[in-house]
């Protein structure tokens, strides 16, 4: 007998790993708070592996009790199971163990090669680098127009010389507000499940979507910051002006990264132009609880007794 | 006394400022107004050693180079920051991805409120 509480869980992981996820990146409202959706997006990825991992468990721990709780205390006490252990039972353990150690094994992986990149970087930083305009910004020195911080426990935020050349004084500080956003709000880390998700089951193609929304809403969200922080009558027009400078003048580059990027810069620079309405209290506030419920369910399926 | 980092930066200066490798002991003369040991400069040596940055050899004393220009390490890493893939953008945040001339075209008559097809 399966247990209602994996069939349930089960549902739950197929609704996570396409048509929500699908629905949530074709959605318009995230440009208009792409805070909330940020909040959506990470309730969705970690609900979506609590089920997939927390389906298999249950299933395949069944035999030993009524409820996840009760089961895995009884395998530990190392208690004989009630009801018979089918092989059924036996794969559901393996695939749920396989699964959970994929997930966790990748997002390690995947930070201690962004944290080894980020180092190595780091380095070549602090030897070529010089103070720049801004307290916090070095200079490089390099034609291309460029702008980037490396975050970590000492975060870098730099600008090319090509940059400052491009740029008059308004659109350079949009520019490193926009940068300094996304370091004190921590968004690589935002970035990062999401990251490894994509690397661990790359036959998902929700996982390819929901990376591409998360990085465009973190730009998003980070231009958002920079605006509040902005001098001047329309700091919305200096920092496109700023994003279209600094998309338009970086030449002879090599073309693989080129078409993904395209059409986020686009949304950004439309979004800054156009504003549409912020969310209403209510919408905002039904989507955040909307997350909380997601991350509730799968809990509460795994630990309450199985129906 | 300096950081590390900013001894490393120094040494590199001069490294890059010499006509030929450099022993350790003339690096320290050359860093007298900081009040550097010499047991410091072979320790800041080693570690850039080790991230690659210089090279020595074999002569007694031994003598130490930069392996490459400050020149080439900044194209390395604007080859790197210009060039990254999408899943790069987890190493570093950059304010803007390239985009191709098209793209770019279709920007630059979005912000000036032209046709934007």
């Amino acid at each position: 007998m399966l247990p209602a509480t994996a069939v349930a869980l089960a549902v739950l992981a197929a609704l996570l790993a396409w048509p929500v996820p699908a629905l949530l990146a074709r959605a318009r409202w995230p440009v208009r708070d792409p805070l909330v959706a940020l909040v959506c997006w990470q309730a969705v990825g970690l609900a979506g592996g609590l089920s997939m991992v927390g389906a298999l468990l249950v299933h395949g721990l069944a035999p030993w009790g009524h409820s996840l709780p009760e089961a895995a205390w009884a395998v530990v006490r190392g208690h004989p199971a009630t009801d018979p252990v089918r092989g059924d039972h036996w794969v559901a353990l393996t695939l749920a163990g396989v699964l959970a150690f994929q997930l966790v094994g990748v997002l390690v992986l995947s930070w201690v090669r962004i944290a080894r990149t980020r180092r190595r970087h780091r380095e070549l930083l602090e030897l070529v680098v010089q103070p720049g305009p801004q307290a916090d910004a070095r200079l490089l020195d390099h034609p291309a127009p460029v702008a980037f911080c490396i975050p970590g426990a000492r975060p870098l935020l730099v600008l090319s010389s090509g940059m400052v050349a491009e740029l008059d004084e308004d659109q350079l500080a949009a520019v490193v507000a926009h940068e300094r956003a996304h370091l004190a709000e921590h968004h690589h880390l935002l970035l990062l499940p999401f990251v490894a998700w994509k690397a661990a089951l790359p036959v998902l193609p929700a996982a390819e979507r929901a990376h591409a929304s998360v990085r465009e809403l973190v730009e998003m969200r980070a231009d958002d910051v920079a605006l509040a922080s902005l001098p001047g009558a329309t700091p919305r027009r200096t920092l496109a002006e700023a994003i279209v400078a600094a998309a338009g003048g970086s030449g002879g580059v090599p073309s693989g990264a080129l078409a993904v990027s395209g059409a986020g810069v686009r949304a950004r620079v439309v979004r800054l132009l156009e504003p549409a309405d912020p969310l209403p209290p209510a919408a905002r506030w039904s989507a955040l609880a909307a997350a909380v419920l997601l991350l509730l369910i799968p809990t509460a399926l795994l630990l309450l007794p199985a129906l | 006394m300096a950081s590390l980092g900013e001894l490393e930066r120094a040494v590199m200066e001069r490294l890059w400022a010499a006509e030929g490798p450099v022993a350790a002991t003339e690096l320290r003369d050359q860093l007298a107004d900081r009040g550097v040991a010499l047991t410091t400069v072979h320790t800041v040596l080693t570690r850039l050693e080790q991230k690659g940055f210089v090279r020595h050899d074999d002569a007694r004393p031994r003598r130490f180079s930069a392996r490459a220009s400050r020149e080439d390490h900044a194209a390395e890493l604007m080859h790197e920051v210009l060039g990254q893939a999408a899943d790069r953008q987890a190493v570093l945040a950059r304010f803007v991805g390239s985009v191709n001339d098209d793209e770019a075209r279709m920007l630059r008559e979005l912000l000036a409120g032209g046709p934007t097809g």
